[in-house]
Order: C-alpha cells, then structure tokens, then sequence
C-alpha cells in the first residue's frame, strides 16, 4: 500500500475503527514505512493530552438546579437505605445466600449492576479500599466475603485498577472492582456462579450504560461503564485472559 | 415515577453533559444554561426516547440548545463566523503563540482546541474525552459515519498545525 492509500486509515486506524483486515494493512505498511509512523504516533500523543485537558464537571448548583427537590430528599433517602442494606448483608450473612438461585435471573442483574454502577457514582461512594496495587486489593476482601474474588490490574493495556468495594448482586455479596479508562469509570462486580458455562462474552446495554457479562472458574463478572462498547469489549476480553 | 427514571437514566451523565456543553460554549456561564435548558427539553421528551444510549441522547439535546441559542443570538453567531474566518488563516492564529510557548503542552493543545470551529471542535471532543464510537458520534451530531470519519482527521491535521507553530514539550 502507498502512503497515499493509507492516509484515509490513519485516523480510523488510531480509532480502532477499522475492520481486522484494514487495520492489518495499515500495520503492514507502517511497518515499512516511518513517514505514516510519525504519523499515528502524533495523533496517539495528541490523543493523550487532550484527555489531560481538564474535565469540566457539572457545578453543584447545576445539579442541584437540575435535580427536582422530590429527587434531592430521596437520593438521601437512598444513602441512608443503602447504608441500612450493607448492614443488613454483612449480618444476614448465609442467609442471603438462600435467594440466590431464584433472584440471580439475568435480567436483574443486569438491572442491578447497572443501579449499582450508577449509586457508586451518585453517592460518591466508588471505594471502601483506593488503591492501585492488586495486592492490596485482594487482602482487603478477605473476611469481608465468603468467597476470594480475582484481582488484577490492567494497567499496562490501559485500564488501570484504582480500587474496590462490598457491593452486591440479585441479593448476594459481591466484590466490586473499580477500572479506570480516561475520564471513565467501570465496576467490576464479581460473585460465585453455580453457572457452569465457559467464557462466552454476554453484552447488553441499558439506560445508556454498556454491560458485559462472563463467567470464570466459577465466578460471574459483570462489567459496567459508560465506555463505548468497543473498549468495554476490549477490556472485558483482557479481563477474561488475564 | 417518570421523574424517578429521568434522573436515574440522566443524571449520571449530567458531568458528560456539562463537559460537552463547555467545550461547545468555551465559558461556564452558557455552559450551565445551555445544560439546564437541555434538562427541561430532556425530560419533557423523555417518554418518547427510544431506549438506546442515553448518554448520546443527552448530548444531541445538548447540542441542539446551544445551535437554536446560538442562532438567536446574533453576537455568539458573529464570533462563530470570524472564528471560522480566523481559522481559515492559521496566520493570524499566531497571535497567542508567545503565550503558548510558555505554557505546559495540555495547555497549548487545551488553548488548539479551543480555536477550532465548533464542527471540529466537539468531534474531538466526543471522540478523545468522552470515548463516544463513530456511530456514536454520527448520532449525536446528525451526520453520516463518513463525515464523523474526515471531521476528526481534518480537527487532528489542524491542531497538530497549530501545535507546531507553538512548539510541544514533549515531557508530559
């Protein structure tokens, strides 16, 4: 391929928005060729520092404006609830473990990974235990949970870990693992699955939220961000090998 | 109840919202209004939204206030031709270059992207901050995948133009 045919692919190609076969033709002729390198190299840079730039949030007096007073009392409502749940869990213990079976339908859980990933944004209440280090991540779980979630961090494909908490799912206990892609957020929400299936790689979307679901030597992963679908894929599938 | 579902489907995008709308109006002021007004729009629509990404829906409605504000507001309208105007003449763009030379390279790109024309401006912006796919933004911005495609390669071939005149620290 010329430069020329090339240069239509070079930003799709920085996109990851090329088929397979496309984006294998560019990585042939950039092989070749350091002019296209150059190139891709300083869309990547100029990539990486316009998501440097700052990120404006909305001001509080927006959100407040935004927010009906109904929907302000009951949002702490939820908190306090929400609170009163996590109690409730933590002592209950066992016997939440009963409603498992019946409650683990997958259509809510969808639904409860997609309000548990929203609540952990709302609330401001993404972490029990921030951190990075896989390592400290994982102890953090133990005596917390009836089970031993995986942990491992993804940074160097560039979803760094940035922490977890006790969350939970169709009524059970789940660890919750916090992803970070740019200025998104994904939870990771892992359980025990009495699920035997293999690694099959389940997407759904609600209320604008992007969800992945798979189970792993008994464990089920559910995976929920605003991230486009192709990088939630993306992750998920590093997340499956890793 | 449809309040409920509004805001739980809405609010969590309502910093994606504003992120976008400042970027459109480059000041916190319009940026605000802009995104309250497309909350009333966005509720009032609401029922008839059919389910698919809410955050997108959200940016459209977004996009689509500040376009029938800009359009009634005949100063905003101006700046937007002579900023277009100045666009086509990267020239007369050197003007902060001595400024910009003495800045942090996030800055310079933050201050590249802040002069280029709106259409440029918020493919970058939904493509690079907000992640958004092609299709993704081909939605919001009501243009065909194509268009999306050539828009982000023109914007990048223009910032990196604007950020050789004011050359980059490569450091950060």
């Amino acid at each position: 391929m010329t430069c020329e045919a090339v240069e239509l692919d070079l930003d799709p190609y920085v996109d990851r928005e090329l088929e397979p076969a496309a984006a294998a033709a560019v990585r042939d002729h950039l092989d070749g060729c350091s002019a296209c390198r150059q190139r891709v190299a300083e869309r990547e840079m100029l990539g990486r520092l316009v998501r440097s730039a700052p990120y404006y949030t909305a001001p509080d007096r927006l959100r407040a404006r935004v927010m009906t007073p109904v929907a302000r009392s009951r949002s702490l409502h939820r908190v306090v609830t929400w609170a009163a749940a996590a109690v409730l869990v933590v002592a209950a213990g066992g016997g939440v473990l009963i409603m498992r079976s019946e409650r683990a339908q997958r259509g809510t859980a969808v639904d409860d990974v997609v309000s548990g990933h929203v609540r952990s944004l709302m609330a401001e209440h993404l972490f029990d235990v921030r951190s990075t280090d896989q390592h400290t991540v994982k102890p953090w779980f133990l005596g917390k949970l009836d089970f031993a979630p995986p942990v491992v961090d993804l940074a160097a494909v560039g979803f760094p870990l940035v922490g977890g908490r006790l969350d939970y799912v169709g009524g059970q206990p789940a660890a919750a693992l916090v992803y970070q892609r740019q200025k998104h957020t994904i939870n990771v929400f892992v359980s025990p699955s009495s699920d035997r299936q293999g690694g099959a790689l389940d997407a759904q979307s609600l209320r604008g939220f992007h969800v992945r679901h798979w189970v792993r030597d008994g464990m089920s992963f559910w995976a929920v961000s605003d991230l486009n679908d192709r990088e939630l894929t993306e992750f998920a599938r590093a997340l499956q090998t890793s | 109840m449809a309040s409920r579902v509004f805001e739980e489907t809405m609010l969590p995008h309502l910093d994606a919202a504003f992120n976008y709308a400042r970027w459109l109006t480059r000041n916190d002021a319009d940026a605000e209004d802009v995104v309250q007004d497309a909350c009333v729009r966005a509720m009032r629509f609401f029922s008839s939204r059919r389910d698919g990404d809410a955050r997108a829906w959200l940016f459209a409605i977004v996009r689509n206030t500040w376009y029938s504000r800009v359009s009634r507001r005949a100063s905003v309208a101006e700046a937007t031709r002579l900023e277009t105007k100045r666009d086509e003449r990267p020239d007369e763009a050197l003007d902060p270059e001595a400024r910009l030379l003495q800045q942090h390279a996030v800055a310079k790109v933050h201050a590249a992207l802040e002069q280029l024309p709106s259409d440029f401006r918020e493919v970058i912006v939904l493509r690079e901050i907000e992640g958004l796919s092609y299709k993704e933004i081909a939605a919001v911005v009501c243009v065909p995948i194509g268009t999306v495609m050539s828009r982000l390669a023109r914007a990048r071939e223009r910032l990196l133009a604007l950020l050789k005149t004011a050359p980059l620290e490569m450091t950060s």
